[in-house]
Parts: structure tokens; sequence; C-alpha cells
């Protein structure tokens, strides 16, 4: 019996370490579906802005019952600072629906495109492209976002 | 006593000897363009063998190369010059370069242009026209690129020469690497930047446990 768990969890561990090791590097065009998007609904379990990349940590159902955690990638604190996106308003607790960009190996994780809030809100982030070339054409950038 | 303030006034309006006024500033990637790199059969092999997980200095929170501290496309470049030397400050992995401005100084014989990452070389400086040229040697051996063209790899006889190009709110950066061991033919990255209005360098403040994609698979 133990046997069967022991191979079952080595199984399991290699199976994860190829689908992290399939990474190429960390960009996020190899990384991510860009062409795909899903809504992931969950309890906020943790919001991290930071650098190189942020990360909102969900507590997601689990088919199996219970509870699974998803992650969702998303640009480094300074660009977010930058376009100005309001992500003080994605609480740790609050149930939000955050749209992504499936990951192309990992099931559990997605970059962000939108996050629903509670209330209704929609986050939005025009990205790094957007702002480039609002800045390209004069603007300040990525002036939705603020809203 | 008119005059003299009048000369004054208009010293402020003159920049420094060599000065390229409109190179100072805050300055946002807008694109970049990679050669295809010509490799020795070392460089071929060493690219073969690049296994990111393993080799990628970036989730060390280490800068690979001042080309690859350029790849990362949203944290901004700053470039200050002053009378004898230029900053060229890279927002990612808190990069700060001061490269000295002066004639007859040898790459070789030039401090580290890094003082918290020596292994990204000894720099001069100088202008042409309106064009800042810097020159670099004394890079270690390890990883040129990890992002733009991953698997690159660099020896400790390569050098480098970057070139600074300011065209008002823009400016092109050509990085042209000559490394005998790794490359059969010099190999150019191109940068092109657009000034970002009130732009500032914040800090990067990069660590290893919260770079990698690793964290994920638990």
């Amino acid at each position: 019996m133990y046997r069967k768990i022991a191979a079952a969890a080595m199984i399991a561990g290699g199976l994860l370490f190829v689908s992290a090791s399939a990474l190429a590097h960390h960009s996020v065009a190899a990384n991510f579906d860009g062409s795909k998007a899903m809504d992931v609904t969950g309890k906020v379990k943790e919001v991290s802005i930071r650098n190189p990349h942020s990360q909102i940590t969900l507590e997601v159902p689990s088919p199996q019952g219970g509870t699974k955690e998803f992650y969702v990638e998303w640009s480094d604190k300074n660009a977010l600072m930058r376009r100005s996106v309001p992500v003080n308003k994605i609480k740790v607790g609050d149930q939000v629906t955050i749209n992504v960009s499936p990951s192309k190996r990992l099931p559990n994780l997605g970059y962000f495109r939108t996050a629903t809030l509670p209330d209704g809100t929609v986050i939005r982030d025009c990205g790094f492209a957007a702002f480039r070339q609002g800045i390209a054409n004069g603007k300040s950038g990525c002036e939705e976002n603020a809203k | 006593m008119k005059i003299a303030a009048i000369i004054a006034g208009l010293a402020l309006l003159v920049p420094a000897a060599g000065k390229r006024a409109d190179m100072d500033g805050v300055w946002i990637l807008l694109g970049t363009n990679i050669e295809k790199p010509q490799l020795t059969p070392e460089g071929e092999k060493k690219r073969a063998a690049y296994d990111y997980q393993k080799d990628d200095p970036d989730f060390q929170c280490k800068p690979a190369s001042v080309t690859r501290v350029m790849h990362t496309p949203s944290p901004p470049i700053e470039v200050r010059q002053h009378g004898d030397y230029v900053e060229v400050n890279y927002e990612f992995m808190d990069v700060r370069r001061r490269v000295p401005l002066k004639k007859g100084l040898a790459a070789k014989d030039a401090p580290y242009a890094a003082k918290k990452y020596p292994h990204l070389g000894k720099s001069v400086g100088q202008y042409d026209g309106e064009t800042l040229v810097i020159e670099t040697e004394g890079q270690k051996a390890g990883i040129l690129d990890t992002l733009g063209s991953p698997g690159l790899y660099q020896s400790d006889q390569m050098r480098t020469v970057e070139k600074f190009i300011p065209d008002g709110n823009r400016m092109q950066v050509t990085v042209t690497h000559y490394d005998p061991v790794y490359f059969t033919q010099p190999f150019t990255v191109t940068y092109n930047y657009v000034k970002l209005p009130g732009g500032k360098i914040e800090k990067w403040d990069c660590k290893p446990e919260e770079a990698t994609f690793e964290r994920f698979a638990k």
C-alpha cells in the first residue's frame, strides 16, 4: 500500500516537475496563451504586488471538494503603479472573478486580464504595450486604468 | 553687471561640454531588434545545453549582462550626463552604472561601471557628434541573454560597444558584442526608446524566492 502511495506521489511530483521545467523562460508570451481567456472565481487569499511579477492567490472550489489554490500572475509592481492600476481595490477575503489568459502548461495558473470585485467594479489593466504606445503618442499612458 | 547676468543666464541654457541635452531623462522601451547571432561551435554547444532553471541568473535576481537588463520591456532606463561622467541607470535589477568620459582611457583600464555588479565590466564613454559611445571590457564569462535570445553566452574576452543616439523624444541604443569565443561575427541588439515625461527610476528590489515560476509548483 505504502509503495503504491509512494509511487503515485513520485509520478505526480515528476509530472509537476516536468510541467515547471517545460517553461522555457519567464516571458509572459512564452508561458501564457494570450489568445484565450477564462474566468476564475474564488476568494482572494493573498495579493502580492511586487517585482518582477505580481501574484494574486485565489482559493477556488475543487471538483474533489474543498478548495484549491489558483495563481494569477501579473505585471511588475512598478509598471502597475505607472499605469495607475488601482490594485489596492483587490482585497484579501473578497469573492472576486478574475479573467485570465491560461498558462500554457500549468492548470492552476493564469495571467491577469480583468478582475470583477464584489460591488461590480471591474479592474482593468491596459498592459505595457498600450501604455508605451500611449506615451509614444504624447498621452500619459493608460487613462482608463485609473477609472 | 547686466552683461554678466546675461552671460550667466545664457550659460544655463548651454549644455556642459560634450553633453547632449536631449539625452538626459528616463526612457521606456518601444521595441527591440535582435540580429540573428552567428555562433562558434562552442557558442552553439553552450546554447543547446542552456537550462533556464539552472542557468538563468534572473532567478537569483542577478543582472546577466547590460544587454539583458534592457530586454525586460516595462522597467525604464535613465541617462544623466555630467561634466566628466555619465550615469546610465536601469530599473531592472537596480543596476546603476557610472561611466567616465575620458578620451584616451582604455576600457580595460577604466573602473568597474556598476559597483554593485562588477561582472558587468569596465566602461568608458565619449561623444561622437550627437552619439554617446560606451565601450566595455572586463565582463565576466557567463550568460549574455536569457530573454530576447535565451541561451547566448559571453566569454571574458567579450568587448561591447553601446551607442546612444538621441533624436528628440526618441533614442536608439545599439549594443554590439565582439566575442571571439562564442560569436563568429559581431552581434548587435537595437533598442528603441521613447522619453517618459516626468519618469523616475524606482527600486526593483527583486527577491529570488519571488522571481521563479517554481513557486507555482507546490
